[in-house]
């Protein structure tokens, strides 16, 4: 017999540490690695050095760009305010975070149940009544603050306001001795000739612009001033935005405690309870009287009832739900395009003609803009569906378990195939090149072993082209991602895209920096989708060749 | 009894310029059953053309070739390929690769029988602890191991080597020899080896075909090697008549394979009556001008 082939055997502790590495590996994550490899104690002089290079370079690039843009950003100003600090940005994000969460919260205290609703309304009661004393607080400091800063601020004033007093009185005084020299110079003029009239008239011409100098002038120390009055000590801005934040919350729990009370659904399904029992009473022990109109009374207070016990809290998009929203869109459009181009990107891989007949449209459509694609798929969507609520699609999409909290509409479905139309060449063009580029080897023995087509496709053609299809499919999802919030924007899709324009509507400086933070998130769950087709792409790739990061 | 047999097998290309060209012309070779033929010749002189046209993966342009009584048509499992390279699909393990030909083959067999009939192959090239492992994670040795076992798997009627050891190290290829006969004693299987190697030609085969230099490549000498089987090679080794062999291939490769003539045939033993290769190489010269 013949003698059979052994395997060297590892300890637990290095299968331990390659298994680790080899994770890091397919998730892409490599800059993890000498990490991991120096808790090994691996070679520790070079794992610093890559550490310095691939953990420690990129902290400190990212670092020079936030104090950068710290200092940068407030010399510019704009419509909406100053461009934001990253510190502001920050506080946008999380202004962004605790809209969401309060919301959720009345949304929450709607639907809350007799025993948990008191308690619960109990505690914001109570934290309304402690607000008035941390309101008062907050006042009192604001002017104490503002008492101490009086003497700071009108020291900052002064000049501005000084020198524009000052050039105002001159200005007034030169005008008043201007004017009178030339009225005195006017009462010669009658018994003077045309010559000398003439001179006059260029006197005048010369005391208007003179006059109109001076205005100018005044007009810029003007301005000095007022910028300089509306300047706000940033321990004043502090105390201000902590009066604000206290304001909002007064706003929010006394909401949030009429949900909890007389607004919330309990509430409201007892009254029209009542309601109906009193009508109903009515009806049916009136001895003389309008039956008809009693009638209609009962069924309409039964109507009233039905919708209030199944009624809940109109909740407000918020940017979590729109992102939820967005990814949702953007999985739809993907899907769709993966549906269509691999099938297709096969089928130009198999036959050279097909690929030629597929040629044309490749190249036609896939560099067209998503703007182009979006209101044509708009109207032709609209077109399927007259009234979107009682077509068949939309209705069937409404009984499907995430989808349906996420109201998905003509527009919802516009933007997805838009995504779908413009991410789809990717995959396809990538699928064919797979497909293609099967070794003419394995072929071989495809044929020696004479395998069927089916067998063929499944076992041979389809795991050869497997990496290439998800290199396509990356690059379609990241395609995908960047045309979805374009097309959000244009089809006014409830969604990141929705969110944004809202905000460039809204105009007011808060929401500038909250763009700036969809700009981060956007970012961020673009280089997360883009990390999962790593790993997917990684672990398709039977051999191990690297990917792109 | 004829198992195989190629009469005037022709392999030429069209030139749109020219003639055709012809790659091989008038190959004639009876193989009888369970016969070890081996193809030897210079590089490019259509050895492994006519492999592949034997392997239905070459089209024929002339002549025939008939296997167990059937003129064959395209490729098939009945004659099993070893290719140069493993040729392994990489996403599937040992066993998935060796089963792809099985589950084709064996279409009424039981999947418990196909797993038995995988499992057999695999430990008969001495794989039975590596059935698991991929390609990527084998060494170019085991990869052709694997490459065997899909081949004898298929039960062929003929099984063809296309320089299946020409990408290994001499320590690899003698593992792998000795692996093969190992198989071919138990089986009996027919086989075509085309090699480059003349000490492995010699260790395995039951007769060698010459192949003269092409174009127009064709049958120079066939030389009986009649070793007893089983075969060992350090016995091999110790045998005048193994390096008789030996040097007749080499004086064949370096000094007759360029000459047109008429095939020769030869039998080794009758080599030891000569007294030295000289002798046999200027009759064949003087033949040959003559």
């Amino acid at each position: 017999m013949v003698p059979q082939i052994q395997f060297p055997t590892l300890t637990a502790d290095l299968i331990m540490k390659y298994k680790i590495l080899k994770a890091i590996d397919i998730s892409g994550l490599n800059f993890l690695s000498p990490v991991v490899r120096l808790i090994a104690q691996e070679d520790p002089r070079k794992q610093l050095h890559e550490i310095g290079r691939f953990i420690i370079v990129p902290i400190v690039a990212f670092a020079a760009f936030l104090f950068l843009w710290s200092a940068l950003a407030p010399k510019h100003r704009t419509k909406a305010g100053e461009v934001p600090t990253p510190g502001v940005v920050w506080d946008a994000s999380k202004g962004v975070w605790l809209f969401h969460k309060r919301e959720t919260a009345k949304a929450d205290a709607y639907l809350m149940n007799s025993a948990e609703r008191r308690k619960t309304l109990q505690q914001a009661t109570t934290r309304l009544a402690r607000l008035d004393a941390l309101e008062a607080e907050a006042n009192r400091q604001i002017s104490d603050i503002k008492a101490a800063s009086k003497e700071k601020f009108d020291a900052y004033v002064a000049p501005s306001k000084t020198a524009y007093d000052a050039k105002r009185a001159e200005f007034r005084t030169a005008k008043i001795n201007r004017e009178n020299s030339l009225k005195e110079k006017a009462a010669l003029l009658a018994t003077q000739g045309t010559d000398a009239r003439i001179a006059y008239l260029a006197r005048i011409r010369e005391n208007a612009v003179t006059t109109e100098q001076e205005k100018e002038q005044l007009k810029l120390l003007k301005t000095t001033y007022t910028e300089a009055q509306t300047k706000t000590f940033p321990e004043v801005k502090k105390a201000q935005q902590a009066i604000t934040k206290l304001a909002e919350e007064r706003q929010f729990l006394s909401k949030y405690s009429e949900m909890l009370g007389a607004g919330s659904r309990e509430s409201k399904t007892t009254e029209s309870e009542s309601l109906l029992a009193e009508s109903k009473n009515k009806f049916l022990t009136a001895t003389d009287g309008d039956f008809y109109r009693l009638g209609n009374t009962v069924v309409k207070s039964e109507d009233l009832l039905a919708t209030t016990e199944t009624s809940h809290y109109a909740k407000p998009w918020t940017l979590p739900k729109q992102i939820v929203r967005s990814l949702l869109c953007v999985f739809t459009g993907f899907l769709v395009a993966s549906a269509i181009a691999i099938p297709i990107g096969i089928l130009c891989g198999l036959s050279p003609t097909f690929m030629a007949a597929m040629t044309p449209f490749i190249a036609l459509f896939k560099p067209v803009s998503p703007l182009v694609w979006l209101p044509i798929i708009m109207i032709i969507v609209g077109g399927f569906m007259p009234e979107p609520e009682n077509h068949w699609l939309v209705k069937a999409l409404d009984h499907v378990p995430i989808l349906k909290n996420y109201k998905v509409d003509p527009m919802f479905l516009s933007s997805a195939l838009t995504v779908a139309l413009c991410s789809l060449w990717a995959t396809l063009v990538n699928t064919a090149l797979g497909v293609a580029s099967i070794e003419k080897d394995h072929l071989n023995v495809a044929k020696v072993l004479r395998l069927g087509f089916t067998a063929r496709l499944f076992k041979i053609v389809i795991p050869t082209a497997l990496p290439l299809i998800f290199a396509g499919l990356r690059i379609s999802l990241a395609v995908g991602w960047m045309v979805l919030v374009a097309a959000e924007i244009l089809s006014t899709s409830q969604g990141i895209g929705k969110f944004v324009n809202d905000m460039y509507t809204n105009g007011s400086s808060e929401s500038f920096a909250q763009m700036f933070v969809v700009v981060f998130i956007v970012g961020i769950i673009g280089m997360f989708l883009d990390r999962i087709m790593i790993i997917f792409q990684r672990l398709v790739s039977f051999d191990t060749a690297g990917s792109a990061i | 009894m004829r198992h195989v047999e190629i009469f005037n097998l022709v392999k030429s290309y069209p030139n749109p310029f020219g003639a055709a060209f012809d790659a091989v012309v008038d190959f004639n070779l009876n193989i009888e059953e369970g016969e070890f033929v081996g193809l030897i010749g210079h590089s490019g002189c259509g050895k492994s053309t006519v492999l592949t046209m034997l392997a239905g993966l070459n089209e024929i342009s002339d002549g025939g070739i008939v296997v167990a009584g059937r003129e064959i048509d395209g490729a098939g499992p009945d004659r099993a390929v070893v290719f140069q390279s493993p040729c392994l699909m990489p996403w599937m393990s040992a066993f998935g690769n060796v089963m792809l030909g099985v589950a084709n083959v064996y279409p009424h067999a039981t999947k418990a029988q196909r797993k038995q009939i995988v499992e057999y192959a695999l430990s008969s090239v001495g794989l039975q602890d590596a059935m698991d492992k991929y390609p990527r994670e084998m060494s170019g040795g085991m990869q052709q191991r694997v490459g065997i076992a899909r081949a004898i798997a298929l039960k062929p009627k003929v099984l063809l080597l296309d320089e299946p050891f020409g990408r290994l190290d001499s320590l690899t290829r003698m593992e792998l020899q000795d692996v093969i006969l190992e198989i071919l004693n138990r089986e009996k299987i027919t086989t075509v080896l085309v090699s480059h190697d003349v000490d492995e030609v010699v260790f395995l085969c039951d007769r060698v075909v010459m192949m003269t230099n092409g174009p127009a490549a064709t049958i120079g000498e066939i030389l009986a090697i009649d070793f007893p089987k089983p075969r060992d090679r350090a016995d091999m080794m110790k045998d005048p008549l193994y390096f008789q062999c030996l040097d007749h291939l080499v004086s064949f490769l370096t000094e007759r394979a360029h000459l047109r003539t008429e095939p020769r045939i030869h039998d080794s033993t009758s080599l030891l009556t000569f007294t030295g290769k000289k002798v046999e190489t200027t009759s064949h010269q003087n033949h040959a001008v003559a």
